[in-house]
């Protein structure tokens, strides 16, 4: 797929890099992807809130058939983990999948997510690996 | 308020037609659908389509389909919800009758997946997620029913072989439709030795990607099935923030409230089309409409119980027809309450369209009556 846009991966480096999510300062809930407004309280008063670097697995698929921009890294291990008060879904790398289980340590790590061959734009962001 | 009845009905078969174009294809069958209803005076047209603008490069597609056929000063309107959009269009043109601002519309799926490569569909497709925070990172639909399949055979203590059982009958109903992209029986070994695609789902737990155009056409004078009651649910809920994988909020909503205004129960409920884009998602809304127990359909199928549900094959043999699929649904309930060939007539006078965009993100249902 074509990116091109440079401002849709801009304005997103918060999340991409560091997984910087919303807290409701009115109820304390934690939202990510960020609300904008609380669903729980309806409070329209969020701030920013970081997310922990370490958590724990919760479930992991291995995904063969991929979008065009991840043919290169097939296959995707897609993986949920919870980190502190909230579940992330992204890329679990460095690990063998026969070899993950549900319910251990892991961290996040800052990787190349993907490459625009027509632009060259390189984009980054979050990974989960198994805790060593 | 007006009554709302389906006057006219029609659909192509789903498959590969590289030789028509989207708008082409859509106008064909909507007149085929116009023709059934006798021709009457038409005020609207709702399009309910997921990839044009991605797969065909076209926007404003109402507006072309109309000119395809001189439908001329009539208003349009194009419905996107993903996979969803059937359902959704279909809600939206049974609205505009029931408002009484309009006594006759047409409501008309079309899609073209196959006119982009199967990557370039994975992309397609693949926006239906959160694309910011899902999408990006190369999330698509099918990672999240495979990980809700993974939680919901965990939690209910079922084996791979119990889920396999759904693509099973789904061959079974599909191979004697012959509006169906695979009309062919299979057997819980071809289910096993599929390749996978995330695990635990193969090749068979996937609704392969199909064109096709359903038509129907509305009006608030008598036709030959009522719609009873009908709601459309967003489930807000991120897909990693989910309290429950084993349960399509969406669905349950809709189904409650729709089936609250049509003032039935799903024991009434003759046959349902369900939105089965993985077996897990088509597993969960039956468990969602009310049409078995929740964590109860694979015992069901195991235990050899006749489950009459997707009688047209699903998206697993109908095909997956993208945007189409809620109207191809609309018109097979129709055609199965009435009798109309293929499809022998249901014992009962009610069925039930279950129409979903994406995986549990939003669906409609419909509830449809003689």
């Amino acid at each position: 797929m074509e990116h091109e846009s440079v401002p849709l991966y801009w304005r997103n480096i918060p999340s991409y890099y560091r997984l910087v999510a919303k807290r409701c300062r009115k109820c304390g809930e934690v939202y990510y992807p960020p609300a904008v407004k609380c669903p729980k309280c309806g409070s329209a008063e969020l701030e920013d809130f970081q997310l922990p670097h370490e958590g724990e697995l919760v479930e992991f698929t291995v995904l063969r058939s991929v979008p065009t921009d991840f043919l290169k890294q097939k296959p995707l291990v897609i993986g949920l983990v919870k980190l502190g008060p909230v579940k992330v879904l992204g890329q679990i790398v460095d690990a063998a999948p026969e070899k993950l289980k549900a319910g251990q340590k892991m961290e996040v790590v800052f990787r190349r997510v993907v490459v625009d061959g027509k632009y060259g734009l390189v984009m980054y962001g979050y990974k989960f690996r198994p805790r060593p | 308020m007006q009554d709302v009845w389906v006057n006219g009905t029609a659909m192509m078969q789903t498959g590969r037609h590289y030789n028509l174009n989207i708008d082409e294809m859509a106008a064909r069958v909507l007149d085929e659908a116009l023709k059934d209803a006798g021709y009457p005076e038409l005020d609207a047209l709702f399009v309910a389509s997921a990839t044009a603008e991605q797969a065909d490069k076209q926007q404003m597609l109402g507006a072309y389909i109309a000119s395809r056929l001189g439908l001329d000063k009539i208003a349009t309107y194009r419905v996107e919800n993903a996979d969803g959009s059937g359902g959704s269009a279909l809600m939206a043109a049974a609205m505009a009758v029931r408002s009484g601002l309009y006594n006759c519309v047409a409501v008309v799926g079309v899609d073209k997946p196959n006119d982009v490569l199967s990557n370039q569909q994975q992309d397609i497709y693949s926006t239906a997620t959160d694309s910011v925070y899902e999408r990006y990172f190369g999330v698509t639909p099918a990672a999240q029913a495979a990980l809700m399949a993974k939680m919901y055979l965990a939690k209910y203590e079922y084996k791979y072989e119990d889920l396999a059982l759904w693509p099973v009958l789904m061959h079974k109903y599909g191979a004697s439709n012959p509006y169906a992209y695979i009309r062919k029986q299979a057997k819980v070994e071809d289910v096993l030795d599929s390749e996978l695609v995330s695990d635990p789902l193969r090749l068979y737990d996937v609704g392969p990607m199909a064109d096709g155009a359903a038509a129907a056409v509305l009006c608030s004078r008598k036709g030959v099935a009522k719609v009873l009651g009908m709601w459309s649910s967003t489930n807000a809920v991120p897909f990693n923030a989910r309290q429950e994988y084993d349960v399509l909020y969406s669905a349950r909503e809709a189904a409650e409230r729709a089936y609250r205004m049509a003032g039935v129960t799903p024991r009434d409920v003759a046959t349902a089309e369900v939105h089965d884009s993985y077996s897990i998602l088509g597993v969960l809304a039956v468990e969602a409409l009310g049409l078995a127990p929740r964590g109860g359909l694979l015992a069901s199928l195991r235990s050899g119980a006749e489950v009459r549900v997707n009688l047209s094959g699903g998206l697993k043999s109908r095909g997956n027809v993208m945007g189409a699929t809620g109207v191809y649904q609309a018109v097979e309930v129709v055609w199965q309450l009435i009798g109309r060939g293929p499809f022998k007539r249901v014992d009962g006078s009610i069925g039930v369209v279950h129409s979903m965009g994406g995986v549990d993100r939003t669906s409609t249902v419909v509830v449809l009556g003689l």
